[in-house]
């Protein structure tokens, strides 16, 4: 929970420690390490030492702050607050830094920037076909700096950079919207990180490496190519479609203040919902959101530490039942 | 109190020079010799940074943010392992005499040397990582907590290092050691000596001493410093786990 | 910062549509956190935390003499310090233009036209001996975390500051003739509090497209025609007014940010007091 800045009567702080207390009593994970905490591991098998691990006289020692993952042979220590440690196939949300010749570079809360090549691009008119000069020429009529894209995570060159692609309709240029930054563990991997709600009229992309994308719901031309199976359709979630093929423009239609309102309600659910340390789920989200709107908290007021205090409170007990009917 | 004629000159009345006086093995804040000051430390004070700090030892305030790994700006050669970029500031009103935090300016190069022996530069190749600190209030031997704050600050950040660095310094007057002196105190001492170490793995990493020192009094001191580094390092432990059993 | 096409219409639709980023409208204020005390070293301190942005101002009063054209005065300088723990761009020169430009601001609302009229601070309270002696004020500002609007986070810590601070009692020997230095005894415990009710509030009005926010985040900044701060007094009169940003505007549009600017630092002024009395309420009870 990192340090909190706005005003907080004095029960309201009161309040506050009593569910945080019950939260670290209630915490399932395995207790953190710290830099140098000796993890115990059985010597007889042959651990394979993954990150933030380092041996000294024979044991296993942390190099980093943070939780302890166990997969088969091997050991690694997960940092709570390191930068995003991207893997192939995760779904990231940039932003362009630089236009470079046949590439672009982006910026995603990684150790070094992010290339997109122009070949990993699809062409504004959707033909596959060798990119030509006036196509390099022409990069910044597809993004330009400062633009705001989702993709995919491809690989790592030899030389250590990370290159991304977005081939597919549902990757691109986002707009209409806000971009958001929370720590990149507070983010995990799951089958769906595009989430369309109907209901609010809201897109919401939870990119792996902690920045999220919520905007108004754009409809893009083009086919929709779906990698879920039926199951998770099920829950009122759809593919969205940010396409790439619409044309720039000027005067962007604005958002209607309905839409506008739910946009605010998510982002600042989100906010304190990272404030707090708690993953950022789809569920837990809907959940904050539901829970102002029954508490009638104006928009602006949940960020503010009455509803900071009652969100804290309400996953306190929620884990704590939890824990109950588990035992 | 004193009462001034001749030129004037800025004077801050908050601001007095007297010889510690050590009554009865008690120091001018009630402490004994060999014992130091109460540490309150905290990290995530800046929400900005990747990591950060603060740390409060008695009179001594400092702030340490740590910004990385990122894009070395820097047009480099292409290195295996990672730079380090330190910078220590003083606030103007951080002593008691305006503007004099100015003289400390070798602090920046010291906190290189300090954690550069202790943070894994190879697992971030060819990015920089910047720390900078702040030193809000100085009331007494602020490098050892600067070095100390940096550290909580940058295993705060994620960077991965082999043991968290503490700090510690000792006075001597005449006979006696003075551990974790004030600004009274170190303004008159005979001597001092600074101890980094690594606690958990046992490693000296930085020695400076000043002064006049025979070698009993030198190991005397090395083993007091170092006991009291210890305690330090459970403490900064101990603030760590409890930032960390928050977020699940 | 830099910010795309599509963010940047979100921000101005948003503030068109008087519903910002995070939910506020465009005259509310974040919620603002003030504590005092904060370095016990200083005559005064106060830190300000409104959002993101993080502000810490000390006051410490020294012996000077006072200035050739003001001799039953004390003088006041402000100065402010951009810290790169706030941000890397900080380091070393960086931060100096927004420093300078902070710390003329801030001179400006505070202290008054060149004869002392309008100045926050009564000036002849700080004097001790005429024409020889007086206090000089020092007040600096720090940034610590910076997300935008620190001219009025930096006017409200000075004003608690201020509030926050204790003068030391100052005896002058009498008898001292014309020539010499006087004698000055300097008491170590008793303090008088500085008199803080005059000391006005900045309030800084950002002109998005057509229509003015306040308190804007680093990115609504981004997006600015033009500011103008104004700094007001409890009394509603305008002690200072700087407008920053190249575009050009409209007279009228000048003066109606005026009169809002107004309208909204009597509330201010109010939220502030009664923050800064609940704050040296903790100070003291801790």
């Amino acid at each position: 929970m990192r340090d909190v800045n706005f005003a907080m009567t004095q029960t309201q702080k009161v309040r506050l420690k009593r569910a945080l207390q019950c939260l670290r009593d209630c915490s399932v994970a395995s207790s953190p390490v710290i830099v140098a905490d000796t993890i115990p591991v059985n010597l007889e098998d042959n651990i394979l030492k993954g990150h933030g691990t380092a041996e000294l006289e024979g044991e296993v020692v942390a190099t980093l702050c943070g939780a302890v993952e166990r997969v088969n042979k091997l050991v690694l220590v997960r940092p709570f607050r390191a930068r995003y440690k991207p893997e192939i196939g995760d779904i990231v949300v940039g932003r362009v830094i630089e236009v470079a010749p046949k590439r672009w570079r982006l910026d995603i809360n990684f150790i070094q920037d992010a290339i997109l090549m122009l070949s990993s691009m699809n062409l504004p008119d959707g033909i596959q076909r060798r990119r030509t000069a006036v196509d390099e020429l022409n990069m910044r009529s597809i993004f330009e700096e400062n633009d705001v894209i989702c993709a995919e995570v491809r690989g790592s060159q030899n030389d250590g950079s990370l290159h991304l692609q977005a081939r597919s309709q549902k990757y691109g240029k986002l707009e209409k919207g806000q971009l958001l930054s929370v720590s990149p563990y507070l983010v995990k991997r799951r089958k769906q990180h595009f989430h369309y709600l109907e209901q609010y009229g809201v897109d919401l992309i939870l990119g792996c490496n902690g920045y999220i994308w919520v905007g108004a719901h754009s409809d893009g031309g083009g086919k929709n190519e779906d990698f879920e199976d039926l199951s998770a359709k099920l829950e009122d979630k759809m593919e969205v479609e940010v396409s790439p093929l619409a044309p720039h423009k000027e005067e962007a239609s604005s958002v209607p203040l309905g839409t506008r309102e739910n946009v605010c309600r998510l982002a600042n659910a989100i906010r304190i919902l990272s404030l707090l340390g708690f993953n950022i789920s789809m569920e837990l989200i809907l959940d904050t959101v539901v829970a102002s709107v029954t508490w009638n908290t104006t928009v602006r007021d949940m960020l503010g530490g009455e509803f900071y205090t009652r969100i804290a409170e309400r996953e306190a007990e929620r884990r704590s039942s939890k824990r109950a009917t588990q035992v | 109190m004193a009462s001034k004629s001749g030129t004037i000159s800025t004077y801050s009345p908050l601001f007095s020079r007297k010889n510690p006086n050590f009554t009865n093995g008690v120091r001018s804040d009630g402490r004994h010799f060999h014992e130091c000051r109460l540490a309150f430390l905290r990290t995530g004070a800046v929400n900005a940074a990747s990591g950060s700090a603060y740390a409060e030892f008695g009179n001594t305030k400092v702030i340490v943010s740590v910004f990385g790994p990122r894009e070395s700006k820097k047009a480099m050669m292409y290195s295996d392992t990672g730079r380090l970029n330190c910078s220590v500031s003083f606030t103007t009103f951080s002593t008691p005499i305006r503007g004099q935090g100015s003289e400390h300016k070798e602090f920046s190069s010291m906190l290189h040397k300090a954690l550069e022996g202790a943070i894994m530069l190879e697992t971030f190749p060819k990015t920089t990582v910047d720390v900078f600190a702040l030193v809000l209030e100085s009331g007494g031997s602020e490098l050892p907590v600067i070095i100390s704050c940096a550290s909580l600050a940058l295993a705060d950040a994620g960077i991965a290092m082999f043991d968290l660095v503490t700090s510690v310094s000792v006075s001597c007057f005449k006979d006696d050691l003075v551990i974790d002196p004030v600004f009274e105190e170190e303004s008159c001492q005979d001597g001092s000596l600074m101890i980094v170490c690594m606690p958990l793995r046992n490693e000296v990493t930085q020695l400076t001493v000043t002064g006049e020192w025979s070698t009993p009094k030198v190991h005397e001191a090395m083993d007091l410093c170092l006991g009291a580094c210890s305690k330090l390092g459970d403490i900064m432990r101990l603030c760590l786990k409890e930032a960390a059993s928050t977020l699940q | 910062m830099g910010l795309s096409l599509g963010e940047k219409n979100y921000i101005k639709g948003g503030i068109a549509d008087d519903l910002r980023c995070d939910g506020r409208r465009r005259l509310d204020y974040r919620s603002i956190a003030i504590d005092t005390g904060v370095i016990p070293q200083a005559n005064g301190s106060a830190r300000v935390r409104m959002g993101s942005t993080d502000v810490i101002a000390s006051v410490k009063a020294e012996l000077g003499k006072p200035s050739s054209y003001r001799h039953d005065c004390g003088k006041v300088s402000i100065f402010v310090d951009c810290s790169p723990t706030a941000a890397p761009m900080f380091e070393g020169r960086g931060g100096d233009e927004l420093s300078t430009e902070l710390s003329v601001a801030l001179e400006r609302c505070l202290l008054g036209g060149k004869s002392g009229s309008g100045a926050g601070i009564d000036l002849s309270s700080l004097k001790i001996v005429e024409g020889k002696m007086c206090w000089d004020l020092y007040i600096d500002g720090l940034v610590i975390s910076s997300d935008g609007n620190l001219l009025d986070a930096l006017g409200i810590a000075i004003k608690a500051a201020l509030s926050n601070t204790g003068i030391p009692k100052v005896e002058a020997m009498p008898g001292t003739s014309a020539e010499e230095e006087p004698e000055i005894d300097i008491s170590d415990d008793e303090f008088t509090r500085l008199d803080s009710s005059k000391v006005p509030i900045i309030v800084t009005l950002t002109k998005v497209g057509r229509h003015y926010v306040v308190d804007a985040t680093i990115e609504e900044e981004s997006q600015m025609s033009s500011a103008v701060s104004m700094s007001v007094n409890r009394q509603g009169d305008v002690c200072g007014l700087t407008k920053r940003g190249g575009a050009g505007l409209d007279p009228s549009i000048i003066i109606d940010m005026v009169s809002v600017a107004k309208h909204l630092s009597q509330q201010l002024i109010a939220t502030v007091d009664s923050e800064i009395y609940a704050a040296e309420a903790r100070e003291s009870s801790a």
